[in-house]
């Protein structure tokens, strides 16, 4: 073997180093010294480091389509690093911004970029929209003025979801009901107790259960308090919750625990996968969750109705962190372009469950054929057309889906009455905005 | 006598021997000794400045700012933050939680612990494989135990409701329900941590002289009495060494808490050291998630002053 090591060969190694070094040193201090090849070469590409927040197979489809994204063109490179649960990846954004270490763009959720917005550390992308000629007017509306304040955009949809109502087909025919979701939540209050199965105090299948509070309980409840003509709050952080119709809402809530038919659940899908429950309220992106893990044939549908719909977004984007140099943030947006282009988008939604954030995706013969084959998917598309942002109670105030869900929380837990418990998560939500509303005052004059 | 060696200068000073060159080098003795002490303890202090103390009194900073974390200005709020936590029910519950959760956690750990010890302790055979069953849950991950309890818990398909069914009780839905879920908190941190105790309670009592069991025996007294008054009075220490670092660890249990139950429902399992958490990182509030820390840390102080000062005087250090 020639590679084999002894003392004389070592030595030998040391002082060819050595000399290798002092011969190196002295061509740094020379104006003709070159730079290794490689670098050359890659000197022209911009390097970009997104922080991302997507676990599991979500995780892997991501990965391809960054993969895809650095050998689709030569001037960018994209850097994935992943973070976490949204939560986490926005700590951590926040605590690098702190140590002057932030990554170049960033998953953010639909509750957690404002933040950002706030405090100035994004960037405005519609520059980079015209540089990149993007045509917004495919986006679907609704996702993209989300990410708009003033005018501007700063943060792009990406991974979009919203709640689904989720049954099981094999309890639905047992308690006698048509295939379908309730069209309202009177109708579901008349369809609980039948699919209510327990013997003395032993519940053996629910009609429902509730979400916890750290579960985002808030989120499809949203949907809920907007069913029955009321609100969380208005554009400008007025709080709505203690109106008339948003006490419905909750009055509705509270009955479903109190007529017994219903509860609070840890951890709901776990729960209906196994059948306790006969059907939940749930994210799209739950889907491929539930497909691979139900037994029994299940359906989705759109969350109820009452005096008019109500069903709120979800899931998450992207921001370009505007501590960032130029270069790299317009370098930042090309990977964007690319993410949400027609054909990744494509990808992305058919492999995840996420909705497809381009009117032209989703309108394609290649996602239509994938709906006949998956109908699960094509009600949250089709469900599209009656969803719309969540309030800013929910979305802007620190902690907004947190004071809210825990309110609700002690509706489906402890039968709390609605009136003052509403008026506590008024006041909360009142005093957490003070801080948020000053910020926006600040920036947005 | 001190002897004097050839150089040192012997004077008599109002009729004192005083030794010259001796007090000189034992002046630079103690220099030197000085010089090295501080040598020694330089590194730690700084990492301890550094690292516990400074960031203790940036604290006691922050918790008179009112902070997101983010934002590049901090703005002086005086006393607000310990106000808004005087007048916070949830604050208050906070601390019942975590007066709940310590009694009970450190209660049961100790006093199971020591029976547990007392039978280890016992000549039976596969001893040593039952003390490191004992022990081993102690050196396990508090955030994977959790996972795995969840499931224990679970009112439908879970081990305990199975369990709870051979003597036919109907499982209670635990961690949904705000009555249970502490309870079931404290079992999972009792099962954690007695398992420490239990080791230490057992070296305690194997250093127990058996002759004072002897003793005891000839002057008539029965095995309670015998533990009573010989057992317990010398494991008084290790009681008391046990006690201290039981509380202030369960002060800062968290990871069981964070996996569990994130708190819920309606903050039942919320304690001190979850709340400094979620008013950090769901409020983002830093001001008052470090006024919390700091009254969670002048608890811990307290409580262990108090400790320190009055049941150090009970123990019995044989």
């Amino acid at each position: 073997m020639t590679g084999q090591i002894n003392r004389r060969s070592l030595i030998k190694g040391a002082a060819g180093a050595a000399v290798g070094t002092a011969a190196l040193a002295a061509s740094k201090r020379s104006s003709v010294f070159a730079a290794p090849a490689v670098i050359q070469e890659t000197g022209s590409q911009v390097n970009v480091v997104f922080w991302s927040a997507f676990g599991g197979k979500n995780a892997e489809v991501e990965q391809e389509v960054i993969k895809r994204f650095n050998e689709s063109q030569q001037d960018v490179v994209v850097e994935y690093q992943y973070q976490g649960t949204y939560e986490e990846t926005a700590q951590k954004v926040i605590a690098a911004l702190q140590a002057r270490q932030a990554p170049d763009m960033a998953v953010l959720s639909e509750a957690n970029w404002f933040r950002f917005y706030a405090n100035q550390y994004l960037a405005a992308m519609d520059d980079f929209i015209a540089a990149e000629e993007i045509d917004t007017s495919d986006y679907v509306e609704s996702f993209l003025t989300e990410g708009q304040r003033q005018g501007k955009q700063w943060w792009m949809s990406f991974a979009r979801s919203t709640p689904l109502f989720y049954y099981n087909k094999q309890m639905w025919a047992e308690a006698g009901l048509e295939d379908r979701g309730p069209k309202t939540y009177t109708e579901f209050s008349e369809w609980g107790p039948k699919l209510l199965k327990k013997s003395g105090n032993d519940v053996s299948q629910w009609a429902f259960l509730h979400a916890p509070a750290v579960d985002y309980l808030s989120w499809p409840f949203q949907g809920t308090v907007w069913a029955f003509d009321g609100a969380y709050s208005d554009e400008e952080f007025n709080i709505r919750i203690t109106e008339p119709n948003s006490i419905k809402a909750g009055e509705w809530l509270r009955s479903t625990v109190v007529e017994g038919w219903s509860t609070a659940s840890q951890d709901r899908t776990t729960d209906f996968v196994n059948g306790v429950t006969a059907s939940i309220m749930q994210s799209t992106g739950t889907l491929g969750t539930l497909i691979a893990n139900a037994t029994f044939e299940f359906g989705s549908a759109f969350l109820p109705s009452e005096v008019t719909s109500g069903c709120p977004t979800g899931g998450a984007g992207i921001g370009i962190l505007s501590t960032s140099p130029a270069e790299k943030q317009q370098a930042a947006f090309k990977y964007i372009a690319f993410a949400t282009s027609p054909e990744i988008t494509t990808y992305w939604s058919q492999n995840t469950g996420y909705m497809p954030v381009r009117k032209s995706a989703g309108a394609s013969p290649e996602m239509q054929t994938f709906y006949e084959t998956n109908p699960n998917f094509r009600t949250a598309v089709e469900q599209l057309a009656i969803t719309k942002p969540q309030d800013p109670a929910r979305r802007f105030i620190p902690a907004g889906d947190s004071i809210i869900g825990k309110g609700l929380e002690e509706i489906t837990v402890n039968q709390a009455e609605v009136q003052p418990t509403f008026e506590r998560v008024k006041a909360t939500l009142e005093e957490e905005a003070k801080p948020i509303l000053e910020q926006l005052k600040a920036v947005e004059g | 006598m001190a002897s004097t060696t050839r150089r040192d200068q012997v004077t008599t000073y109002r009729g004192q021997t005083v030794v010259r060159g001796s007090s000189r080098r034992s002046r630079l003795d103690a220099q030197r000794e000085w010089v090295l002490f501080i040598l020694f303890m330089l590194p730690n202090m700084v990492l301890f400045g550094l690292f516990t103390f400074w960031p203790m009194v940036e604290n006691v900073r922050l918790s008179t700012q009112r902070w997101d974390m983010i934002s590049p200005v901090r703005l002086d709020v005086g006393l607000d933050n310990y106000r808004y936590l005087i007048d916070d029910e949830t604050f208050h519950r906070v601390l019942r939680n975590t007066a709940y959760f310590t009694v009970a956690a450190v209660g049961f750990s100790l006093l199971i612990g020591l029976i547990v010890a007392l039978l280890l302790n016992q000549p039976l055979k596969f001893r040593n494989g039952a003390r490191a069953v004992v022990f081993a849950p102690t050196l396990l991950s508090g955030a994977a135990i959790g996972i795995v309890w969840s499931y224990i818990f679970d009112p439908r398909y879970g081990l305990m409701a199975q369990v709870l069914g051979w003597v036919s009780v109907s499982s209670p839905d635990w961690l949904n329900r705000p009555e249970w879920a502490m309870p079931a908190i404290i079992i999972v941190y009792v099962w954690k941590n007695m398992g420490f105790a239990a080791v230490i309670f057992l070296a305690g009592l194997q250093a127990i002289p058996r002759d004072l069991y002897d003793a005891a025996k000839v002057d008539g007294a029965n095995v309670w009495w015998r533990f009573r008054s010989v057992t317990l009075p010398m494991l008084s220490p290790i009681s008391f060494f046990l006690l201290v670092t039981s509380i202030l660890n369960t002060f800062q249990a968290f990871d069981i808490i964070r996996v569990m139950t994130q708190g819920g429902p309606v903050d039942s399992t919320n304690t001190l050291i979850y709340y400094v958490y979620d008013q950090g990182f769901t409020y983002i509030n830093a001001g008052r998630s470090a006024a919390a820390a700091l009254v969670l840390f002048v608890l811990m102080m307290v409580i262990t002053l108090v400790q320190l000062r009055f049941a150090e005087q009970r123990v019995h250090y044989g």
